[in-house]
């Protein structure tokens, strides 16, 4: 009972430092830098080609 | 040598081989296109009115290309690459992103270059990070192929001051982040800890937690709070105590006390010292994000002005920085260059696009002796300009200092708070010490007691009492589509008794439409063919509304020879051997054309002459938006002065003003001389309402000022109140909001002492524990949240 209660407790402990670590070196990474542009890219196509030209006029 | 002109579709200005071309007779002339489709898109925009699209300075791809490619100098660029092993690496400032499909599009473009890595685009600074292999792409290729889209980049290295606060914010978010993840992990164990105080709990287990609790509380104190560490070391030294120093002696206190505890076998409160650390620095996060926001505006600003500039020197041009230029330098400007510095033109003529900076819609029509200021647009013509005044010193720089200065002002409430810090701090500390040194006298637990004291004393809900109240109350306000920007502007907004609001585009929608035809000879279709056809190459607004009026009426406008702009009064133009004159009332009258008189009810009128026979007028209103006549009474029936100032006319800003009640008008105004009625009406706390640069002054000069949805770049950024949704309603919900959280925040405040009040005595009489002096003291915390949380359920205007 004892030790279950022990190993549970530093399993959180371990998890939990885990994801903070995690953190830290998404922060280092720059995944924080630009929190506007994923939403946007989410939407993009990756193999659509030939719409540049469709992209232009669609700038007026 | 015969030279072969090359082919160039006139829809999409690319060149194409003879065998695919597409000629049409449009409106007398024989058009090119590479395709039908560039046909139908032609007939299409023609159709609608917006010849003048053709003539934009960005479509002139010949030109533009001339100008842009001077700029990529291979050895002025290579000072911006970055070595590193894997790859090289450059940032650069993209003009003329506008939306997601332009950062799809360069990304993509970018990415199928031969030798690039990675490219990414940061869509809120319009920043792009390209890492390259140098042996196989130069940077200046990369910029010639971004010019070739229509997209200008600069290189772009950060300065010291802007790489220092990037080093902040990053560092401000890994502390932040730190605490939270330990203080949750922190939490469980403290559950256990109370449920055994409670309940009972074996020694063992109950040491175990607590050398977790110490584990995973030390980096939350030490790291997440050095800042308040180093703040209190500070106020020490400079023997002035402010917020810092009695956060840092809560938690400090709060630490060591448990760690004292842990070894004596007593209750520990760790919690207590990660949680005020975890809660004061979600506040710092949330400040800086806005600051951010703001910093980020004033680069957006200073961008308007190009870095490099082509100076004569030596008896002919080279490309020079900017910044080297000095009042008396010759520069010359080409077409789509924009001003780096203030000047006079001394040869050429061209339009220019003053709207980025005066908000002046018409392009202004520019000569020999003209003044020309910097950020503004050359849009057609090859122009020499003398210098006047060094980059430094330049119209832009000054706008940019102003809004800087604006935005740098500290807090208010900040400084309240601080102040507050100044006397609490010292009489708890006094408290402290005499409860230590009267139950050390009286053999009493007198450090249990005078712990108790510090802990019931601790800031938590002093520090929190104006955090939560302004973040709870501006996600509010951000719900309805208002942005504070900070809580500053909060307190400020409260206090505001004058709006002064600018006219075309804030309380009107800013495209004035065709509301009335009177004919005096000739038809309605000549009328209106005779008016398109002179107005079909101007970008003013009142020509915008005839040409969709005619497009209504299915008229196409035809081509003139040769035409002649006078600014502000109308057109001059000749068609063949006919002689038209569009414009103004006093235009036509100059001309010697005999009008009949109509009244003009502070509408904009458009007459037209044909060969000196004068055949009617349309009338033109711009709008007024839906909701300004209900904005306006609420204004008015919660007793605030409203002000119109306008650049328009007169009798248009009478009209405006009867129809919507408003007190008082300023018509005619220059940007500055806003300003400066912003400046007569001070003392008072005055809320300035505008949507274009020409606003810019007036809105950093107000108390407070307030840009509304689809506004110019710099209008926002200058503004430290937007409302993201074209509704004007939200004005007069912004002011009542930010009164309702002024009065929480002095409820949250009155709370909090009233709790010390009552809390310390107890504490310094040895009538409360620690660990009860620890859960009044959150008790305390958790009524102040609960009654800033009631913000939340603020509705609209009662």
């Amino acid at each position: 009972m004892m030790t279950s209660t022990i190993l549970l407790i530093f399993l959180s402990f371990c998890i939990g430092t885990g994801v903070w670590l995690f953190f830290l070196y998404a922060v280092k990474k720059g995944e924080f830098d630009d929190i506007e542009g994923p939403k946007y890219r989410m939407l993009d196509d990756d193999d659509v080609e030939e719409k540049t030209k469709d992209d232009e006029v669609g700038k007026l | 040598m015969t030279v072969i002109k090359e082919l160039t579709c006139d829809h999409c200005a690319e060149p194409f081989s003879p065998a695919e071309l597409v000629t049409d007779e449009i409106a007398g002339t024989t058009r090119n296109f590479c395709c039908y489709g560039c046909r139908g898109a032609y007939l299409i925009i023609r159709g609608a009115g917006l010849e003048h699209f053709y003539q934009r300075p960005d479509r002139q791809a010949g030109t533009l290309k001339e100008a842009f490619n001077l700029r990529f100098d291979e050895a002025y660029l290579a000072r911006f690459v970055r070595h590193h092993e894997s790859a090289d690496e450059i940032s650069l400032i993209v003009d003329g992103i506008r939306c997601a499909s332009c950062i799809w599009l360069i990304e993509r473009l970018l990415q199928k270059l031969p030798g690039i890595i990675s490219v990414r685009v940061n869509f809120a600074t319009h920043r792009v990070l390209i890492r390259f292999a140098g042996a196989d792409i130069s940077a200046a290729a990369i910029c010639r192929k971004l010019a070739d889209i229509g997209y200008l980049a600069r290189p772009y290295s950060l300065d010291e001051l802007q790489q220092s606060a990037h080093r902040e914010m990053r560092s401000l978010l890994m502390r932040f982040g730190t605490a939270v993840f330990l203080t949750m992990q922190l939490m469980g164990f403290s559950l256990a800890l109370y449920a055994g105080y409670f309940k009972g709990i074996d020694l063992q287990t109950k040491s175990m937690l607590e050398y977790f609790a110490a584990l995973v509380t030390t980096p939350v104190v030490f790291y997440s709070g050095y800042p308040f560490l180093r703040g209190a070391w500070v106020s020490l030294r400079n023997h002035q105590p402010n917020m810092d120093l009695l956060i840092a002696l809560g938690t400090l206190c709060a630490y060591f006390y448990s760690l004292y505890a842990m070894m004596t076998g007593a209750e520990v409160y760790f919690e207590t010292a990660a949680m005020i650390i975890t809660l004061i620095l979600a506040g710092r996060l949330i400040e800086a994000g806005a600051r951010r926001k703001a910093a980020a505006g004033i680069d957006r600003l200073l961008k308007l002005a190009p870095a490099r500039a082509l100076r004569f020197e030596h008896g002919s041009w080279s490309e020079v920085d900017s910044r080297e230029l000095l009042p008396g330098d010759m520069i010359q400007l080409k077409a789509g260059d924009r001003l780096p510095v203030d000047g006079i033109v001394t040869r050429g003529t061209s339009e220019i696009d003053e709207a980025a900076v005066t908000g002046e819609p018409l392009p202004v029509f520019k000569e020999c002796g003209d003044p020309v200021v910097s950020g503004t647009l050359n849009l057609n013509g090859t122009i020499e300009v003398k210098v006047t005044s060094a980059a430094a010193e330049s119209f832009l720089a000054r706008m940019t200092a102003i809004v800087e200065q604006a935005q740098s002002d500290q807090a208010p409430i900040q400084r309240l708070a601080d102040r507050v810090a100044g006397v609490f701090i010292p009489i708890v500390l006094l408290i402290a010490a005499g409860t230590f040194i009267y139950w050390h006298l009286r053999d009493g637990a007198a450090l249990l007691n005078a712990v108790s004291v510090l802990v019931v004393a601790c800031p938590c809900a002093l520090g929190l009492a104006t955090p939560t109240a302004v973040m709870i109350a501006t996600g509010r306000a951000a719900e309805a589509g208002v942005l504070f920007r900070g809580g500053d502007i909060l307190e400020a907004a409260s206090g505001i008794s004058h709006l002064a609001f600018d006219k075309t585009g804030t309380i009107t929608i800013g495209r004035p439409h065709v509301v009335g035809i009177t004919l005096s000879h000739g038809t309605q279709q000549q009328l209106l063919q005779g008016l398109a056809d002179v107005e079909a190459g101007s970008h003013h607004p009142l020509a915008r509304g005839i040409l969709k009026e005619a497009a209504q009426h299915g008229i196409v406008p035809k081509p003139v020879d040769r035409s002649t702009t006078h600014t502000g009064l109308g057109i001059e133009a000749w068609q063949g051997n006919t002689h038209l004159i569009a414009g103004n009332r006093r235009f036509l009258k100059e001309q010697g054309i005999d009008l009949p008189q109509t009244a003009g009810a502070g509408r904009s009128e458009v007459h037209l002459a044909l060969d000196g026979r004068y055949i009617g007028l349309v009338t033109l209103e711009d709008e007024i938006r839906p909701d300004a006549q209900q904005m306006f009474n609420d204004l008015n029936r919660r007793g605030y002065t409203s002000v119109l100032l306008t650049g328009d006319r007169e009798d248009v800003a009478r009209r405006i003003c009867s129809l919507l009640a408003i007190d008082t008008w300023h018509a005619e105004l220059t940007p500055e001389q806003k300003a400066l009625q912003i400046d007569a009406l001070t003392p008072a706390a005055v809320m300035m309402v505008g949507d274009g640069i020409n606003d810019a002054p007036a809105l950093s000069k107000a108390t407070i000022g307030c840009a509304i949805a689809g506004s110019t770049d710099i209008a926002v950024e200058s503004a430290d109140l937007i409302l993201t949704r074209p509704h004007l309603a939200n004005i007069p919900f912004a002011l009542h909001l930010a009164q309702k959280t002024l009065v929480n925040i002095k409820q949250n405040l009155a709370w909090a002492f009233s709790y010390n009040l009552i809390a310390i005595p107890l504490a310094a009489s040895g009538m409360l524990a620690p660990v009860y002096a620890a859960a009044a003291m959150a008790i305390s915390s958790v009524c102040v949240l609960l009654n800033s949380l009631r913000l939340k359920r603020q509705g609209h205007l009662p």
